[in-house]
């Protein structure tokens, strides 16, 4: 265990002095403040919609009309959309707006990032033989898990900068968001999207046991990435028609996003999907340890 | 003593290609210096690798001190390598690199503070401690590697190429550092510059075509005990040169009296130089020079 964290932390320090993986990180606080932005100016449209439906002036800054947005069918609608879910939109009322587009934006764009982030922390030391001087020291398995829990590390990272993005741009850009009660709601749901992100991690770092290339290693990552909300997308599709239940069951149950719904939960019922993602993540690290631990390096 | 390394029968093809390693077998003393020479694909490389559990052998049995194969979890601060073809994590500085590594042979985080700044003391890269590695040249690095493989002090270490771009003074310093390590821990050094073997090591081991086709104390190899050749100034006493070893084969080669020991024992070149000097002496001819044995290279050549 001690090896495992030795090699995390400084997988840690070595990710965030990688310029590509920098550039993920800046790339994804960018998208979040470009998204935070844009969210802001769909709730002001939103806020308009509701000025003209109730016959009153239209307000200049988005968060002006908040009460009114809280108890209009259209946010119901929006909250509906984004949760899968009418029942779980309706409990979400009472949560701050942008903290909930965190969330959402967090199960879109947290699994590409760590998939990609992911995907070169064995290959390219593979490749150069420098994972040598590690493995003369220690296992391969700690090394794998090391890297693994270096990249969930960095992961963490990304989601608070993500949610120290949105909660600045959402100050700058609405009015009548409470600041301390948004930051202690983004800073809970950037743990969920944080325990949301594991399986694709995972991946990622089953990917890179598998190859030297760090570019065919991250091609991969995000193709089983994508390839996988594709899957859900049918899982869920075969579910609502009623195609095949079992293997639509099944597939909910091995797709992290099979998992989304009961992250939205406003109380602890999230706590199993986090569990389930943690075992999805580890599962898909040892699918790639099966060939790295008897591959010459 | 339990032998340092022992290899027996190990080989090892890559993929479908011609056997790198082709039933090696060999073994390196405890405590000794031990070059590990070969031409270009002879398999020294492939052969550390084997050794430390970066390849799997096809076939064939390691020892490491005696603990059977080479386990990192089992054997734990106990084998220092420098891979010839492994590039350094190059984002962190020689210190940091160092102490990482100290700490998962089970160093203590001060502790291995302190060894990695011996380490790039010793190597003469202290002006350099806190530069990334990056931004080192290829021979700072290559002295950062060999730290690496050094640190801890391991009892066993195995060090590919080792001097390989370094300049003559950084060479001559670091040549200088392995010698001081003789007796204390076991070093098994690779290198295609045989003089340099022949000056650093007491041991060596000779490797052609995956196979081991010579062993033993690089005196013995050579031929250092066996043949001494002496540069004279004057007539050579001949009789009684012969009178007085009558063990040994004298003959004359121009200016140079050849002197071949039929035997191989250690102390018999001192017996036979006390004995030539006597003769010169008494027959009052001049000593202008003195070799012994062959020489590393021209064995390899012999060999080929």
């Amino acid at each position: 265990m001690r090896d495992v964290l030795l090699v995390a932390w400084f997988e840690l320090f070595r990710a965030v002095r990688t310029w590509r993986a920098v550039a993920l990180l800046v790339l994804y606080g960018v998208a979040s403040a470009g998204a935070a932005y844009l969210f802001a100016e769909f709730v002001g449209l939103l806020e308009q919609a509701i000025a003209d439906q109730l016959g009153v002036a239209r307000t200049e800054t988005p968060g002006a009309m908040m009460q009114d947005l809280l108890d209009s069918e259209q946010l119901l609608d929006v909250l509906s959309a984004m949760t899968g879910s009418s029942g779980v939109a309706e409990q979400l009322l009472d949560i701050p707006l942008p903290a909930l587009f965190f969330l959402w934006l967090g199960f879109l764009l947290v699994p590409f990032f760590a998939a990609s982030a992911s995907a070169e922390c064995i290959a390219t030391d593979t490749r150069t033989r420098a994972i040598r001087f590690e493995l003369l020291r220690t296992s391969r398995l700690e090394l794998v898990l090391g890297r693994f829990v270096g990249q969930l590390l960095l992961t963490a990272v990304a989601s608070a900068t993500s949610a120290v993005v949105i909660w600045a741009v959402t100050l700058w850009a609405m009015t009548g968001v409470p600041p301390a009660p948004l930051a202690g709601w983004l800073a809970y749901y950037a743990v969920r999207t944080w325990f949301f992100a594991v399986p694709f991690v995972g991946v990622g770092v089953a990917t890179s046991q598998l190859t030297t290339s760090s570019a065919w290693a991250r091609v991969m990552a995000i193709g089983l990435t994508g390839g996988s909300w594709v899957a859900y997308g049918v899982a869920r599709w075969m579910e609502e028609k009623e195609r095949v239940p079992m293997l639509a069951d099944l597939a909910l149950q091995l797709l992290p996003q099979g998992w989304i719904r009961d992250m939205w939960s406003p109380g602890m019922g999230w706590l199993g999907s986090a569990v389930a993602c943690s075992a999805l993540g580890l599962a898909a690290v040892s699918l790639g340890y099966l060939r790295f631990h008897r591959r010459d390096l | 003593m339990t032998p340092a390394l022992t290899l027996k029968g190990v080989s090892k093809r890559y993929g479908r290609g011609a056997k790198a390693l082709d039933a090696m077998s060999f073994t390196i003393p405890s405590g000794s210096i031990a070059g590990f020479v070969g031409p270009n694909g002879a398999g020294k490389t492939t052969t550390f690798s084997v050794v430390c559990g970066f390849l799997t052998p096809d076939e064939g049995d390691v020892d490491v001190l005696g603990q059977g194969p080479f386990v990192p979890g089992t054997f734990k601060g106990k084998l220092g390598v420098l891979p010839q073809d492994a590039e350094l994590p190059d984002r962190h500085t020689p210190v940091e690199l160092l102490t990482h590594l100290g700490q998962l042979q089970g160093l203590g985080r001060g502790e291995a503070r302190r060894e990695a700044d011996r380490l790039v003391e010793l190597v003469r890269l202290g002006d350099r401690r806190n530069a990334r590695i990056a931004t080192l040249s290829h021979g700072m690095r290559r002295r950062v590697a060999v730290a690496s493989a050094l640190c801890g002090s391991p009892p066993l270490v195995l060090l590919d190429e080792p001097l390989a771009g370094l300049d003559p003074a950084q060479a001559y310093s670091l040549r200088d550092n392995l010698a001081a390590l003789r007796g204390e821990q076991t070093l098994v050094v690779s290198s295609h510059n045989l003089g340099e073997i022949e000056r650093l090591c007491d041991w060596v081991v000779m490797v052609r075509d995956g196979r081991c086709v010579r062993e033993g104390p690089v005196a013995e190899v050579t031929g250092a005990t066996a043949v001494s050749r002496w540069e004279l100034g004057g007539p050579v006493p001949l009789e009684a040169l012969r009178q007085a070893l009558p063990e040994a084969e004298v003959e004359v080669e121009g200016p140079t009296l050849v002197v071949r020991s039929r035997g191989r024992g250690v102390g018999e070149p001192d017996q036979v130089a006390k004995a030539v000097m006597a003769c010169l002496v008494e027959a009052g001819v001049p000593l202008r020079g003195l070799s012994r044995g062959v020489g590393l290279e021209r064995r390899f050549l012999d060999d080929e």
